[in-house]
This record gives C-alpha cells, sequence and structure tokens, in this order.
C-alpha cells in the first residue's frame, strides 16, 4: 500500500517534531498521581469490601441475633457467621492477589484478562454479599415468625405471613436492582473503552 | 526507590521519550489530551521500572507499557474531542517539503488512521515503527498469523477510508 508507506516516511521525520522534555519536566511527572482504570477500580473496590464487612458486622451485632441466641440458635449463628467470615476474607485475599499481578509490562491482553479478572472477583462478593442478605432476611423473618411468644398469633394468619415475605423479596429485589444500577452507571462508564479493546483483541484471536 | 534508580530512569526516558511522543500523536486529538497520556505512559513507566532488569532494550520495554497504557488503563478526560482538525493534521505532518499532491495525500492518510479502533492503531504503530510481527503478537497477546491477518485487514480497511 503506497499511501501507507508515504505514512511511514513522514512518520519518522516527525520524530523531531516533538516538543522535549527535560529531565526536570519527567521528574516533575513521576511524582504525580496516576489516574488510570486500575486506580479507580482499586478505590472503589475497597469501598465496596469494607461496605461488605461493615454490613456483615452490623448485623452479627444486632439485637435480633441475642434474641434468638437464647432460643437455642446459636451453634448455626455461630457456623454461619465463622463461615461467612472466612468467604470474605477468601475474596479479600483473591482481590488483592489479582490487584498484584495487574502489570503494564504484560501483553496487552493479559494486562486486561488480570483487570477484568480482579473486576469479577468483587463482583461475586457484591453477589455473595446480597445473597447473603435475603437468605439471611428470609431465614430471620422465618425464625421470627415461628418461635417468639410476641409473634405466635400473628405468624399463624396466613395472609399477614403472604405480605411478610411479599415484602421481604421486595426489598431485596430493590436491593439488587441499585446494584444493578450502581455497575451499569459507574463500570459502565469506567471499562468502556477496556471493554470495546478488549472485544476487539478477542475477535482478532478468534 | 533508591535515588539512583530514579536517576537512571528519568534519564532513559528523556532519551527515549519521543517513543511516547509518538503514541500520543496517534491516541490524542488536542494538546491537552496529547499531556494527560504522556504522563499517565511516565507514571506506569515508573512504577513499572523496578521489574524493568535490562533484559530487553528500555525501548522495546516502553513500547509495550506506553501502548498498554494507552489502549487499555488511560482514561480520556472529557475534555478530549474527537474531531481531528485539518489544522492539526497540518500539525502532524513534518515540516518537509512535499510536493500538493503527496501533501494532501498524507492528510487524508491520517485522516483515516484517525478513524481507526485503538486495537487497530496499535497495528499501524507498530507497522510504522518497523516492528516485525513476532513483536507485535506478543505486545497485544495474538498470535502471530493472526496479527498478519489483521494487519492486511486494517490496510483494506485504509483504503476503503480513502477511495469510499
Amino acid at each position: 500500500m503506497e499511501e501507507l508507506d508515504l505514512l511511514k516516511k513522514d512518520w519518522k521525520k516527525s520524530e523531531n517534531s516533538f516538543e522535549q522534555l527535560s529531565e526536570k519536566d519527567i521528574y516533575k511527572m513521576i511524582h504525580q498521581k496516576s489516574s488510570s482504570v486500575v486506580k479507580w477500580i482499586l478505590i472503589i473496590s475497597l469501598i465496596e469490601l469494607s461496605i461488605g464487612i461493615l454490613l456483615n458486622v452490623l448485623s452479627l451485632e444486632s439485637d435480633f441475633f441475642n434474641k434468638i441466641d437464647a432460643k437455642g440458635y446459636t451453634i448455626y449463628i455461630e457456623v454461619l457467621t465463622i463461615v461467612n467470615y472466612a468467604v470474605i476474607l477468601f475474596f479479600v485475599y483473591k482481590f488483592f492477589k489479582n490487584y498484584k499481578t495487574i502489570s503494564s509490562t504484560d501483553s496487552t491482553k493479559k494486562l486486561m484478562d488480570d483487570i477484568i479478572s480482579t473486576r469479577k472477583t468483587v463482583q461475586y462478593y457484591i453477589w455473595y454479599n446480597l445473597i447473603m442478605i435475603a437468605i439471611s432476611a428470609f431465614l430471620g423473618s422465618y425464625v421470627a415468625l415461628s418461635i417468639t411468644e410476641e409473634t405466635k398469633d400473628i405468624a399463624l394468619d396466613s395472609s399477614f405471613r403472604f405480605i411478610f415475605y411479599l415484602t421481604c423479596i421486595l426489598v431485596v429485589g430493590i436491593l439488587v436492582f441499585l446494584f444493578w444500577l450502581f455497575y451499569i452507571l459507574l463500570y459502565g462508564r469506567l471499562l468502556k473503552k477496556l471493554f470495546n479493546n478488549y472485544n476487539e483483541l478477542k475477535k482478532i484471536d478468534l | 526507590m533508591s535515588a539512583n534508580l530514579e536517576k537512571s530512569f528519568i534519564q532513559q526516558l528523556r532519551d527515549n521519550q519521543n517513543i511516547i511522543h509518538k503514541i500520543c500523536k496517534l491516541y490524542t486529538s488536542d494538546a491537552d489530551s496529547h499531556k494527560d497520556l504522556f504522563q499517565e505512559i511516565t507514571i506506569q513507566l515508573w512504577k513499572a521500572f523496578p521489574k524493568f532488569r535490562g533484559e530487553a532494550k528500555f525501548s522495546t520495554w516502553a513500547y509495550r507499557v506506553a501502548l498498554n497504557t494507552a489502549i487499555t488503563l488511560y482514561r480520556k478526560s472529557t475534555r478530549s474531542i474527537q474531531t481531528t482538525s485539518s489544522e492539526k493534521l497540518n500539525f502532524f505532518i513534518s515540516q518537509e517539503e512535499y510536493n500538493t499532491e503527496e501533501e494532501e495525500q498524507l492528510k487524508l492518510m491520517y485522516k483515516a488512521v484517525y478513524k481507526l479502533n485503538d486495537i487497530e492503531k496499535a497495528l499501524v504503530f507498530m507497522h510504522l515503527e518497523d516492528k516485525d510481527y513476532t513483536e507485535i503478537a506478543t505486545t497485544l497477546g495474538i498470535s502471530e498469523v493472526n496479527a498478519r491477518v489483521k494487519m492486511n485487514r486494517i490496510k483494506g480497511k485504509l483504503k476503503k477510508i480513502l477511495n469510499p
């Protein structure tokens, strides 16, 4: 393609047309903060991780579980708590391990893979939390309805039960929707370019 | 990081800065974005520098980090606009003397390259830099055969843009 050769010729000549930076300029630059996609992913992920942990701590500290403790459910709650923390620790460990492997010196495809897999870890973590919230909401309400003295009477009322569970489903549904919206808006914007280029690269290698 | 490491990095970057300038030229369309991207690439290079052991040439290594930053890590600031004015095209073409026909052709060619997507630009960039397909393939993380096929497709695409 002769136009490309012409371009190449000009490209080589343009080598000397750039304003050259001094060592001082470069020194200043390397002491600036990065604003890369990875930096933003780290910040957002840390916020998500801490919100998840906070939610867990708060729900375990709540009065509700203390009440149930007295009813002989202690062992289940404890097992659930330990499993829950183990899973969260695993996610946090996995996140940092993934994050560390992100390196701009790898091939473009590998770099993109690493970023996406780091993102996915946090996404799974969020889904895990949502599912746990849903399960605890249903279990908690079931237990509350069946065993406490104060609720025994209304718990038997089937229309009350229906409304109660419907509310639970609605609340969890709204929560899932909000998270979904959050993801579309936040990561849609942040990672649009990355995903476009990732798909483009994958298309080449089909 | 030690002062020696920093000094050595700054010197090598100063000597190889045209690599970064050229990538910025291809991936941005105004002076502000050029500066933004240049800075981000410099930061990424500096962050990765402790891992650079000198098995490869500094320039080879810098190509990869710079391209990866432009394609993957860099977030275009909202102020950058995607248009390529003829003024900018004039700025791009080196100050050499060309006959009018050649200059016109060059302008059209630059304009066509700007219409390519980020990955295609990367291939064109490495082609302009005389990189072989082995290096293009390892840099992008695709197979050599596919890099070759893609480059041929890009040539076809450019032709189509030039002669619609």
